[in-house]
């Protein structure tokens, strides 16, 4: 009986041995270089976002018949330029200022009669950067930033939040206003209201004195008169 | 018959008639021998195999040694590739940084110089419209001013006539007075219309100064 198993062991030792270690298999390749393009950082791209927001966005002088104005207002395909009615109210004429010195002539081609919206026409304008428009509406709360050339200064940059949407009729608006925690001041006026995306989700147009906050023509009511065309003559002397 | 001694006899009439003839040999057992002889054999394979399989896992085991020292040059390799792409990355984040902020700088410088160039332009619109406004009150100023000069010279024509027909009037000489009274109304008429210029430049002016 003991035979017996010893020899039951010699074989299961044997087939154990002859299984339990297998050759390695074949090499394994050396791991590509990572691909450093892939890098994200965050930092960068919101400066990014930001110069190119301050690129799109363009300086406006209007010299009217009782008055000399200055605003704020971004660029659209095909040389077109939005910015408030309010700025460029009876033009004679229209000066476009670029964020790197240049200058354009412009012409109003239209003005909204029941929002403060206008846009005009440069002449010539070459290879400026355009502006993205965001169809989707802003959220309470959203991080936002407003850029403009406050009393004609060099372009700004102010960052603040979306407080919500509020009547726009007491304003003289067609529908909703976007009231926004941002530091406006004289000359924003035009000027876009954009995302973190870099995308333009309102013109800012009037600041709630009072509380301090800014107040922005949602960029659908400007997507509305583009595509309607619903735009008027500017006023003449 | 030579049998022998642990044979099994064939024949049972044989078995029984040795038995009772004699004591028979004690019978002797084949089995353990055949058994020890599997064993042997068995033992014999057992070996073979064992040692073929330990040349295998000694190949085996040459094998993964070699590939334990692939392993470890790989690993080297990688660890190596690791620092330089860490040098690397780190390197074009301090480039990246540092060409960040020279843009930022040579953007502030460009956008500054805008404005600078963007307020020109504010004031020489300014001064355009400013110098417009001047000309205008210039040309304005100019006509009252010829205007009441010709005034002037009207009236002095008059008087010179009202006294030329007082002093032939006085002569006894015939006085044309309905003449006189049409120049001394022409005259009052181009009077008032200088006054009125010289009302809209001096209003002109003021509104000037005021703005």
């Amino acid at each position: 009986m003991r035979s017996r198993l010893h020899l039951g062991g010699l074989l299961l030792a044997a087939v154990g041995l002859a299984s339990c270690v297998e050759p390695p298999a074949a090499p394994l390749d050396t791991p590509a270089m990572v691909d450093t393009e892939e890098v994200e950082l965050p930092e960068v791209a919101a400066a990014s976002v930001e110069r190119r927001a301050q690129r799109v966005t363009v300086r406006v002088r209007s010299l009217g018949c009782e008055q000399f104005g200055l605003g704020s207002g971004f660029v659209l395909a095909d040389g077109v330029v939005v910015t408030n009615r309010h700025v460029i109210e009876q033009p004679r004429e229209v000066t476009v200022n670029t964020w790197d010195g240049r200058s354009f002539a412009a012409e109003v081609t239209g003005v909204a009669t029941d929002t403060d919206l206008a846009l005009l026409q440069l002449e010539d304008a070459g290879d400026l950067p355009v502006a993205e428009l965001r169809t989707a509406p802003v959220q309470r709360g959203e991080e936002v930033f407003a850029v403009g050339y406050p009393g004609g200064g060099p372009a700004q940059v102010s960052p603040g939040r979306v407080l919500g949407m509020v009547d726009g009729t007491v304003l003289g608006e067609p529908a909703e206003v976007i009231r926004v925690e941002v530091e406006i001041a004289l000359g924003s006026s035009g000027g876009p209201l954009v995302d973190r995306d870099g995308l333009v989700v309102g013109v800012v147009f009037a600041v709630e004195v009072d509380a301090g906050v800014g107040l922005a023509v949602p960029v659908e009511t400007l997507l509305e008169r583009l595509e309607s065309g619903e735009l008027v003559a500017p006023g003449a002397c | 018959m030579n049998q022998e001694p642990w044979a099994v006899p064939s024949d049972p009439a044989s078995l029984s008639s040795s038995t009772s003839a004699s004591t028979p040999p004690p019978r002797r057992r084949r089995w353990p021998t055949v058994v020890l002889v599997v064993l042997l054999l068995l033992t014999t394979v057992g070996a073979i195999t064992a040692t073929v399989v330990a040349v295998d896992q000694r190949d085996v085991a040459a094998q993964w040694e070699e590939r334990a020292l692939a392993l470890e040059a790989q690993r080297d390799a990688l660890d190596e590739q690791r620092a330089e792409v860490s040098d690397r990355l780190e390197a074009t984040r301090d480039a990246l940084v540092t060409s960040e902020r020279d843009v930022g700088e040579l953007e502030d410088r460009v956008r500054s110089l805008a404005e600078e160039k963007a307020r020109a332009e504010d004031t020489a619109t300014t001064v355009q419209v400013e110098r417009d406004v001047f000309i205008e009150l210039s040309e304005l100023i100019s006509d009252a001013t010829g205007a009441l000069d010709s005034c002037v010279t009207q009236l002095l024509d008059l008087q010179s006539a009202s006294v030329e027909a007082f002093n032939r009037a006085n002569a006894g000489q015939d006085v044309d007075i309905d003449a006189l009274n049409a120049r001394a109304g022409e005259v009052t008429r181009f009077c008032n219309q200088a006054r009125t210029a010289a009302a809209t430049a001096e209003a002109a002016a003021d509104r000037l100064l005021r703005s």
